[in-house]
């Protein structure tokens, strides 16, 4: 297990550099004109955008430019975004309300899709079941982009339940109605997952064994069905998390949350290269660590996975 | 099974998780509101050191911690505020600031010449960069401080320029400065109104021409306010009121700039009462704006002109007739009606009403709905069958385009769709290398209250947003024969008929001028905008 | 106890009675199914509405006229108008069929790669498991509005596509990553399996293992990401075309539909709740045929 996890730290400074490299050369690809994107609708005179062009080393080739960001990175700099802030800067004031957020966020999603997942494929086609996969498939079909507004309108300002807007140094209070936006995005997949694992697992052979040695029906579906169903489970909140983390774009901007996802749209729209670099560099070391915990939990939770 | 080993691992990584989430944060409850000081709601900033400061957020905020050399009244006449008098010669070539005497920056330091000097020589240096340096263009000796790349975007470096100083600008004693033009202007003052022209204490530098590291980030400045702590990025920038300051006093003790990504979060705030000002109300919210805030939802005028531009470097549209049947085919009205909601009103003139020497109508015929007239016109004129309006969808243009082209479909009997480009920096990088881009959507709002802010930069042949390329040498040097004029009231002659070769040649659709649409909570009053989008910082009040 | 030695019985007659192939036992299944018939029905409708619009409507949802803006519902028009003043159901009805192209054939992609990837990471384990993992973790990484934006720039650079293709290939290309890790989660639960073992030890081969063990016993969970995908992907569109990455022109869909309604849902909510309600009852049907293919298919069922 020790030898497992050491192979996979060092898996991860691989597909570190891997992921770096790849964002960086999106980058380069997406990078048109990113001296127009910084002024926006301004015209540039040509001084300017001679002078803007060196700061940015915009006129080296793709591998100068990598070359010199890489070797800011291993020096623990990640550089300067093209709005002239540090980049470490702009990651230490977004990082933690975005990782409120997103926890808060798979907590709700995860508590609400394990239970109700549960309940719906032990009774499958009850009343509560069908309930569910309509409810799911209504927040399914709306988009966030009417979801978020719309909770905000009316849980925040008519019938006044929530804070209408968290902001940067937000609570948990604060937090908690665009972290039930996030919840309901995920919370589809993940209970349909649930119950579909559950239904399946509840006619294993070893639901029947453990009935017949006597077991009550709380036991046999509290821990043995839940354990067994709760793989596709945990390695979807895995997946989840990650998507929370940079895909609450839409949910940011409604409530009004400086996060991640509000960094990786600004820095896309801009092509400010080192800053969504930054960013990603980071999330891709999210998404390691979390899908690490993901895999040993597998083996947590069902002794025949084994990994040497 | 074994125990519960599991159960507790899980949970024990589910506690950590939220352990580390709820610990590096939370502190709230930071707005500690102070009797006497008001929220306005702004988007980022992009910068706010002056010369770098294009964008109507920075400006707003850089107008509460400056002081203006002049400012403009209501027939947008400029009179002197931080300066005694301006002065000039007879050619309108040297212009003499006389400084008043008294004030100090925020940190104690005294206003003098230098201040200003120094911050108009780092704002032009072509090598720094700022966003704003195009303003002191008209100064002698801007064009030898700016680099030239000997190759253009090849990666050779750039040469360093000539001269590090403006050669036109000259202290004569501590509260007096000369500046000399290369050319003469007659409105180099209200020129002057621009946030680029703001002084810089001695402190913002680090050495000479070398800014302080993080001077951006608090900005030290002549006006009534001073920043109160550093500019949270993304969040929110707070001033406070300077003590004894010499100039006009506000009535508010502090104001705390918000910082909103949207401006619907922005919206949803000022309803709920978590914001005071929201300078622009979002379209959307238009409807039920004048419900949720009555009295409080108010017009004024901006200085803002929406336009469609021909691409005049492609054969469909070269036809003098095609373009004004296109002109005469939309309905101006409908569209500020129905998609604006009437925050917007039509335009039929080249020029803003908001500056000196505006006349109604100079568009004339070419911009009358008149449907019938129009595909007789555009037949005639065998004006091509597929038209194409390209925008960028970043901007919250899609519901005018697509209604402009249900408009042109009806009375051409053509088709007619829009094109989003992502964003803006997309569309004119193909209009650059001259692709098929159909009819383009422009905007403009003033850097200075003149006609000819108007008219230079858009359609002279080397104007700097002239990218449909456009030119007419009557029409060049007809603006050229205004700014040299000896009297503004000669120049507006010259800039007129300028504006009559447009409406003749069209090469631009005049569609909208724009309006301030601002709404404020009950806890203000005496809320005001001005033609640059800006709250009047010394009229707004605490309701009592 | 009795029921499920009963039904235990069953299974043991039907299969040492009757040895039939699972497909053709499935097809049996689905037969008699309820579910299965409403949903197909639903899709045929669905499919039909894609294909032949104009069976549906005679109105034209390209006909727009500011002056009926907003306008309620009436003899022509059933679902009323929208902002623009176009013809909600006419707009509704022709907008299923990018909707469909996009959204169906997106998930076809992303389930193809998904399988496999997932199949071969769980199946074989060691380097290969670990490539393409780590494969994963990186295309998880690369935000897919940054893979979307290269992608589509790159990809409908001609001015006369409509942008179908450009937003199918990305959308299938970006999203297959969550379908991968749970095929990947299940085939390590199933391949530790008693029969799997059995099967093993008697000398089958990896593919058949792979292909008659495995795979129909990792269906459950992937088929229930990939039907909800399925609905994600016509949702994503509509983001997309928003940000002027996705369909061009006058294209018409579901999702530009219900993102263009959204702002003025306070004013008028019939633009937004029509085409949202197709979207739902779209998703819906592929959700339970999915359940019902997959419990027909399912081996313990019977």
């Amino acid at each position: 297990m020790l030898r497992y996890i050491v192979r996979r730290l060092l898996q991860m400074v691989l597909t570190f550099f891997g992921a770096t490299f790849i964002v960086y050369a999106l980058m380069f690809a997406v990078q048109d004109d990113p001296i127009q994107a910084l002024v926006g609708e301004r015209p540039i005179t040509a001084s300017q955008r001679t002078a803007l062009t060196e700061r940015f080393h915009l006129n080296d080739n793709f591998f100068a430019q990598y070359w010199y960001y890489m070797k800011g990175l291993l020096t623990g700099d990640f550089g300067t975004s093209m709005t002239n802030r540090k980049v470490a800067d702009m990651l230490a004031d977004a990082w933690p309300v975005t990782l409120r957020l997103s926890l808060l966020a798979i907590v709700i999603a995860a508590a609400v899709a394990i239970l109700a997942g549960v309940v719906s494929g032990i009774r499958r086609g009850s009343i509560f079941d069908n309930a569910t996969l309509v409810i799911t498939l209504i927040v399914l079909a709306m988009p966030i982009v009417v979801l978020a507004p719309l909770a905000q309108l009316i849980f925040g300002i008519k019938l006044g339940w929530f804070p209408v807007t968290a902001g940067k140094d937000a609570s948990l209070w604060q937090l908690l109605l665009p972290a039930i936006v996030l919840a309901s995005l995920v919370v589809a997949t993940e209970l349909r997952v649930t119950r579909a694992s559950v239904a399946e697992n509840l006619r294993a052979d070893y639901v029947r064994t453990a009935r017949a040695k006597g077991l009550t029906r709380a036991r046999v579906i509290g821990v043995h069905v839940l354990r067994n169903s709760l793989i596709p489970v945990i390695t979807l909140i895995g997946v989840d998390l990650g998507a929370l983390m940079s895909g609450a774009i839409v949910t940011e901007k409604v409530f009004n949350i400086p996060g991640v996802g509000f960094n990786l749209f600004r820095g896309i729209r801009t092509e400010d290269g080192p800053l969504v670099v930054g960013f990603v560099s980071v999330l891709v070391i999210v998404f390691l660590v979390v899908n690490l915990l993901v895999d040993l939990l597998y083996a947590a939770l069902d002794p025949r996975i084994r990994y040497e | 099974m074994r125990g519960n080993g599991p159960w507790k691992m899980a949970a024990g990584v589910a506690a950590i998780a939220l352990l580390a989430g709820g610990c590096s944060g939370g502190s709230s409850d930071d707005d500690e509101t102070l009797p006497n000081t008001i929220s306005i709601g702004i988007v980022e900033p992009d910068s706010l050191v002056p010369s770098n400061t294009t964008e109507a957020n920075g400006s707003s905020v850089l107008a509460s911690i400056f002081y203006p050399l002049i400012r403009f009244d209501d027939n947008s006449n400029p009179y002197t505020v931080a300066a005694e008098s301006i002065t000039h010669d007879k050619a309108n070539k040297v212009w003499t600031i006389k400084l008043r005497s008294g004030f100090t920056f925020s940190n104690g330091e005294p206003v003098t010449a230098d201040n200003y000097i120094n911050a108009w020589n780092y704002g032009a240096y072509g090598p720094n960069a700022q966003l704003a340096s195009y303003f002191f263009s008209r100064i002698d000796g801007y064009a030898q401080m700016q680099s030239i790349d000997p190759d253009g975007s090849g990666p050779d470096k750039a040469s360093e320029p000539k001269a590090k100083k403006l050669t036109g600008l000259a202290k004569l004693n501590d509260l007096t400065f000369r500046v000399t033009l290369s050319a003469g202007f007659s409105g180099w003052e209200s020129v002057m109104g621009n946030d680029s022209f703001y002084p810089l204490p001695k402190a913002a530098f680090k050495s000479d021409g070398v800014l302080a590291d993080g001077f951006g980030d608090a900005p030290i400045g002549n006006g009534p306010f001073k920043m109160k702590g550093k500019w949270e990025h993304d969040s929110k920038i707070v001033v406070e009121k300077v003590a004894d300051f010499k100039g006009t006093i506000p009535k508010v003790d502090g104001i705390t700039w918000k910082i909103y990504q949207d401006l619907g979060a922005q919206y949803a705030d000022l309803i709920a009462g978590n914001l005071d000002v929201e300078t622009k109300i979002p379209i959307e919210s238009l409807a039920s704006a004048s419900g949720d805030l009555g009295a409080r939802l108010q017009k004024s005028k901006s200085s803002a002109f929406s336009f469609v531009g021909f691409p005049l470097y492609d054969k469909d549209y070269q036809n003098r007739d095609v373009r004004r049947a296109i002109s005469m085919a939309i309905n101006r009205e409908e569209m500020t009606d129905q998609i604006f909601l009437g925050s917007e009103t039509p335009a039929t003139s080249f020029v803003s009403p908001v500056v000196a020497g505006y006349r109604a109508n100079t568009c004339g015929d070419n911009c009358v709905y008149n449907p019938t007239e129009a595909k007789d016109l555009y037949t005639k004129a065998n004006g091509p069958k597929d038209l194409k309006i390209s925008y960028n969808a970043d901007g919250g243009h899609k519901a005018w385009v697509d209604a402009m082209c249900n408009q042109i479909k009806a009375s051409l009997g053509v088709n007619c769709t829009g094109s989003p480009e992502p964003k803006l920096a997309d569309l004119l990088k193909k209009v650059r290398e001259h692709k098929s881009v159909g009819m383009i959507r422009l905007a403009w709002a003033m850097d200075y209250p003149l006609m000819e802010n108007y008219l230079a930069p858009l359609y002279t042949t080397d104007g700097s947003s002239n990218y449909y390329g456009y030119t007419n040498t009557a029409f060049d040097s007809l603006v050229a024969e205004g700014s040299a004029a000896a009297t503004t009231q000669a120049a507006q002659k010259k800039w007129q008929d300028a504006e009559d070769i447009l409406a003749t040649d069209m090469p631009v659709l005049p569609l909208r001028f724009g309006q301030n649409v601002y709404g404020f909570s009950e806890k203000v009053t005496n809320v005001s905008m001005d033609l640059f989008q800006k709250v009047d910082i010394y009229k707004i009040e605490v309701a009592s | 106890m009795s029921d499920s030695a009963v039904s235990e019985q069953a299974v043991l007659e039907k299969v040492v009675g009757k040895p039939r192939s699972l497909a053709s036992d499935a097809w049996h299944d689905l037969r008699r199914s309820k579910i299965f018939w409403i949903a197909s029905v639903l899709i045929l409708v669905i499919l039909l509405m894609a294909a032949w619009p104009s069976l549906f409507t005679s109105a034209d949802p390209r006909a727009c006229v500011l002056s009926r803006q907003h306008r309620g519902a009436s003899g022509s028009a059933i679902f009323g108008y929208d902002f623009q003043g176009c013809d909600v159901y006419a707009k509704t009805v022709y907008g299923a069929r990018y909707s469909i192209v996009v959204g169906v054939f997106a998930t076809l992609i992303s389930g193809v790669i998904g399988a496999a990837v997932g199949l071969s990471a769980g199946f074989f384990g060691g380097w290969i498991d670990a490539i393409l993992s780590r494969f994963i973790d990186i295309v998880l990484g690369v935000p897919l509005l940054l893979g979307a934006i290269v992608l589509a720039k790159r990809l409908s650079a001609n001015p006369e596509s409509n942008g179908v293709f450009a937003v199918t290939f990305t959308l299938g290309v970006l999203g297959w990553t969550t379908a991968a890790r749970v095929m990947r989660s299940s085939v390590l639960t199933a391949k530790n399996q008693d029969y799997v073992a059995a099967a093993r030890m008697l000398g089958a081969s990896n593919s058949r293992l792979l292909f008659r063990h495995i795979l129909p016993n990792s269906m459950a969970s992937f088929t229930v990401v990939l039907t909800i995908l399925l609905g994600i992907n016509i949702a994503s569109e509509a983001t997309l075309s928003f940000l002027g990455i996705g369909l061009k022109g006058d294209a018409i869909s579901w999702g530009i539909a219900i993102s263009e309604a959204t702002g003025y849902v306070r004013v008028a909510a019939g633009p937004l709740i029509w085409p949202s309600l197709f979207l739902a009852a779209t998703v819906l049907a592929f959700i339970m045929l999915g359940d019902a293919v997959r419990d027909a298919f399912d081996p313990k069922l019977r």
